[in-house]
């Protein structure tokens, strides 16, 4: 890449969001507020699953400064949901889960509707609950006997508690695991995370005198969040209008409707505005956490550690509804085939009902849940054979041109250089036995989701450029990325180039800040606006300066030809004149590779667009009397494919990194008949400050195709590998693995004790 | 619920505010002044995003009621520099990559300067800075880099590095 010197892409610029946010000026959907806004509050159960035998709203809605009380009876009969229509805003008459939304109270002030929630009056009478996933594989207890009525995406396959079951299969696995030299077999657990952003979900709705609603909101898709509140609502979507003012992280809690809909049906019935914002409490017991899941493997190899056949399976608790559970299992299937070469897989997952809360497609949706059971199994088989764990993985790693797990053809495959170059950089071959210390190695890959994206840009009359896109900028700086691309390919600087707020009304349509894709995807828009802009910019200096459009750059904020030229300026100006101003409207859109669909079934992301390549390497040691992991240097070297502005990206591997150590080794969402039993920031336990190392991260660039200036996909991966990493090294320095997330001091110290007995 | 008068000085400002007295110190900034930059988040005082400083020490706003900062001092983020004169602390945020959502910088900016202010002059190592953060929780950084940000600032503010 360096061979076209870039002046603004690949630069450390700083962020164009950071003056307003450190100032406190940057507006989140927390911050907005509206004259006359009354406050809304979620009624919930607190019973995990039972029928609703009385529910009596009458002295709540008597009590002065309650504005409405709303039930589902007081609004459209509707089933939402992503891959399966399961979903209804209020409990029928059954709750399902303990949070379960049963009213809605919109009140003059937050502390009215408090008490106006406790004044509503509910008997239940409890049902036979089911709270484990392989027990509601074949329970009785079905959370939706009426499963078989819903809609859903027609490449699901459902049965009873089962949402959604997907299968990857190639060669023949029984011959293969016959003919190997040993087979292993493993099952591995991991819990529920909380995706820990700071800013809870909160929403503002307002009605116009034309029966438009529009709704300010955190969410990272504003025309997903669109359309389902126009579903919700019982409207055309052109009639609900979703603005972004900032989102204080999101990391996959945000992607679907959480509490705009309240604000909008409580809105509606005061012809108010309505503002909810979510506790603490209701993000721990209702929101959409990364899910639980019980993967089990079986693996057969040669006598050198070649894989040979793998027989994979996910369990993954969706909780009440499917949520993204049926395409997050799905995706798990390509990671449990890992990096490598396996002639023989059988990949199965199972996204399953249990009367717990929804769960949600956290940052890597399935990716370290699987990652964590297929790197722990390599280095168990590496042990077993002993073999050194960087070799077992060189022995089977992807190169370019192998095929992935669904017949696709890898391309700028950069997994040896990745392992390589975090290996040298921890020492791996300095691996002198200390007691309690230990290094450990894992590697994985991860997808770019495509997904279009539509952007517009104005050239003003000064010469800057205004980029109206409906991207939402989440925190990675990726708006800053696409900005740099912009400003790069029409010749200005960064700070040449303004954004526009998020505004489905106004906006391109963009697949949404999800899946590693918004530097991808709204850089490729940004390159495609441009080349548009230069057309039409080529075409009016033409003119002005009689030369051939062929022989025209840009160059230095001016249309050049040869010795003429003329100011990008005086072209928006000419152009006002004359044609109604420079505007393009530039798309991107990312298909899959070319796979076989023999090798699928049912499986709604078949095959990854720009697949990543990573490897994560940690030193470490463990306290032999509390168990305690103290993590001494942590290494990550990421295939980037191209560093749009590297600082952030480093800050996406740091972040990432940390939610993994706390996946690894300290969050868990812990239920108990199911009840939340940390609904609070102190009993669920986030890394702070004291719990992460400094991370030390290697930029790989092994560039793409399809990604702007080779650019690959960077905010998710990150989070894939660590909890693998460190129990590889926990390993390593106790000479157990822990098969079970978290990875606890006191499950740690618990197996260091019944070893020394 | 009877209201009462609070005076209190907020970024250098006398305020004369009728207030509830079960009311907190953040709930008085952002709903009665409307100053949204003090964040809102747990409420319990386990996050940290709403910190703000009483008498130059940082404190969370959540728990403190309003009625206990009768006749002080508060600092808030938009009392800390504006975009034109950002404080060394704002600056070398952005400078060091330090900032991506951004919700919990204005609270993790006043505990570095809490902290800074306590030891003057003098440069802090990477682990008391860290101890002194750890109260309030990031999402999006790991931490590295709003260590390196304290770091940077802490030379600056001790006059060992000109202010740009």
């Amino acid at each position: 890449m360096s061979a076209r010197n870039f002046r603004v892409a690949g630069q450390r610029l700083p962020r164009m969001d950071g003056i307003g946010k450190v100032t406190g000026k940057h507006v989140y959907a927390a911050d907005f507020t509206l004259a006359g806004m009354l406050f809304g509050k979620i009624l919930r159960s607190t019973r995990a699953h039972a029928l609703i035998r009385r529910l009596d709203t009458s002295r709540a809605a008597a009590m002065p400064g309650v504005r409405a009380v709303i039930t589902a009876a007081d609004i459209p009969a509707v089933r939402f949901g992503q891959a399966v229509r399961d979903t209804t805003v209020f409990a029928l008459d059954r709750v399902l889960f303990m949070g379960h939304p049963i009213a809605a109270v919109a009140a003059v002030s937050l502390e009215i509707a408090v008490q106006a929630l406790a004044a509503i009056d509910v008997d239940y009478e409890d049902l036979p609950a089911v709270f484990d996933m392989e027990a509601a594989l074949k329970s009785a207890v079905l959370v939706h006997p009426e499963w078989a009525t819903y809609k859903a995406l027609p490449i699901i396959a459902r049965s009873g508690n089962i949402s959604g079951r997907a299968r990857i299969k190639a060669g023949d696995v029984e011959a293969a695991f016959a003919g190997a030299h040993r087979v292993y077999e493993h099952r591995f657990t991991t819990a529920l995370q909380h995706p820990g952003y700071t800013e809870p979900r909160a929403a503002v709705a307002d009605w116009d005198a034309n029966g438009n609603v529009t709704v300010w909101t955190g969410t990272q898709l504003p025309f997903d969040t669109q359309n389902t509140l126009a579903e919700i609502l019982d409207l055309p979507s052109s009639r609900v209008r979703v603005i972004v003012p900032g989102i204080g992280g999101g990391f996959g809690g945000k992607l679907r409707i959480g509490v705009e809909h309240f604000a909008a049906l409580l809105a509606r019935k005061t012809a108010r505005p309505v503002r909810v914002i979510t506790t603490s409490e209701e993000e721990l017991t209702h929101s959409y956490p990364r899910q639980a899941t019980v993967v089990t493997l079986k693996t057969g190899v040669d006598r050198d550690g070649h894989l040979l056949a793998r027989q994979g399976r996910i369990v993954l608790d969706c909780g009440a509804y499917a949520g993204s559970g049926p395409a997050t299992a799905a995706i798990a299937l390509q990671v449990l085939a890992g990096p490598y070469k396996t002639a023989a897989l059988a990949l199965e997952s199972f996204a399953v009902y249990t009367n717990k809360g929804t769960s949600g497609s956290f940052r890597g949706p399935a990716g370290p849940m699987a990652n964590f059971a297929v790197e722990s199994q390599m280095d168990m088989i590496a042990a077993d054979l002993g073999l050194d764990p960087l070799e077992i993985r060189l022995r089977n790693i992807v190169h370019e041109g192998d095929r992935g797990p669904s017949g696709e053809v890898l391309r700028a495959v950069s997994i040896e250089e990745c392992l390589r170059r975090a290996a040298a950089a921890i020492g791996w071959d300095d691996r002198k036995p200390a007691p309690g210390r230990g290094k450990g190695i894992a590697c994985g890959w991860w997808m770019t989701t495509g997904g279009s994206s539509g952007v517009y840009v104005k050239i003003n009359p000064d010469g800057s450029a205004t980029l109206v896109s409906g991207a939402v900028e989440i925190g990675t700086g990726a708006i800053t990325g696409a900005s740099q691309i912009l400003a790069e390919e029409l010749s200005l600087d960064l700070a040449d180039i303004s954004v526009t707020g998020v505004d489905t009304q106004a906006a391109p349509y963009d697949y949404g800040a999800q899946g590693s894709r918004t530097a991808f995807s709204v850089g490729n828009a940004c390159l495609a606006a441009a080349a548009d802009l230069r057309r039409q910019m080529f075409a009016i200096a033409a003119a002005q300066l009689d030369a051939p459009v062929e022989a025209m750059v840009l160059r230095d904020k001016h249309v050049v030809a040869g010795d003429k030229s003329i100011s990008i300026a005086e072209v928006a100006r000419i152009s006002r004149l004359s044609g109604g101003g420079l505007i393009a409207h530039g798309t991107a859109i990312s298909p899959s590779p070319a796979y076989d669909p023999g090798r699928l079934e049912n499986h709604p992301l078949p095959a990854w667009n720009t697949p990543s390549f990573h490897a994560h390497a940690v030193d470490l040691s463990v306290d032999p009397d509390t168990g305690t992991v103290d993590i001494h240097r942590y290494v990550v070297a990421q295939d980037v494919g191209f560093a749009i502005n590297p600082t952030y990206i480093e800050g996406q591997i740091e972040g990432g990194v940390a939610q993994g150590i706390g996946q690894a080794l300290s969050e868990e969402i812990v239920y108990q008949d199911g009840k939340v039993m940390n609904a609070n920031l102190t009993d669920y336990k986030m890394p702070t400050a004291l719990d992460v190392p400094d991370i030390e991260s290697i930029l790989v660039e092994c560039a793409s195709v399809a990604g702007p200036y080779g650019a690959k996909g960077v905010g998710e991966p990150p989070c894939i590998e660590p909890p693998a990493a460190i129990a590889n090294a926990i390993a390593a320095a106790t000479g157990f693995w822990l098969p079970s997330l978290p990875m606890t001091a006191e499950k740690i110290a618990r197996e260091l004790r019944a070893r020394r007995k | 619920m009877s209201r009462r008068i609070l005076n209190v000085v907020i970024n250098g400002e006398r305020h004369e505010l009728l207030i509830e007295p079960h009311w907190t110190l953040l709930q008085v900034l952002r709903g009665q002044i409307g100053m949204m930059g003090t964040k809102e988040n747990c409420l319990e005082a386990e996050c940290g995003v709403c910190t703000v400083l009483l008498e130059g020490k940082a404190v969370n706003s959540c728990i403190l009621l309003a009625g206990q900062v009768e006749g002080r001092a508060i600092t808030t983020i938009e009392g800390l520099g504006d975009p034109e004169h950002l404080h060394p602390l704002q600056a070398a945020f952005i400078e060091h990559g330090a900032v991506q959502c951004g919700y919990c910088i204005p609270g993790m900016i006043l505990s570095a300067k809490s902290f800074l202010d306590e030891n003057p002059g003098r440069q802090p190592t990477r682990q008391e800075i860290r101890e002194a953060l750890a109260g309030t929780l990031c999402r999006c950084t790991g931490y590295g880099k709003i260590v390196d940000a304290v770091a940077a600032a802490a030379q600056r503010m001790a006059g060992k590095e000109p202010t740009p």
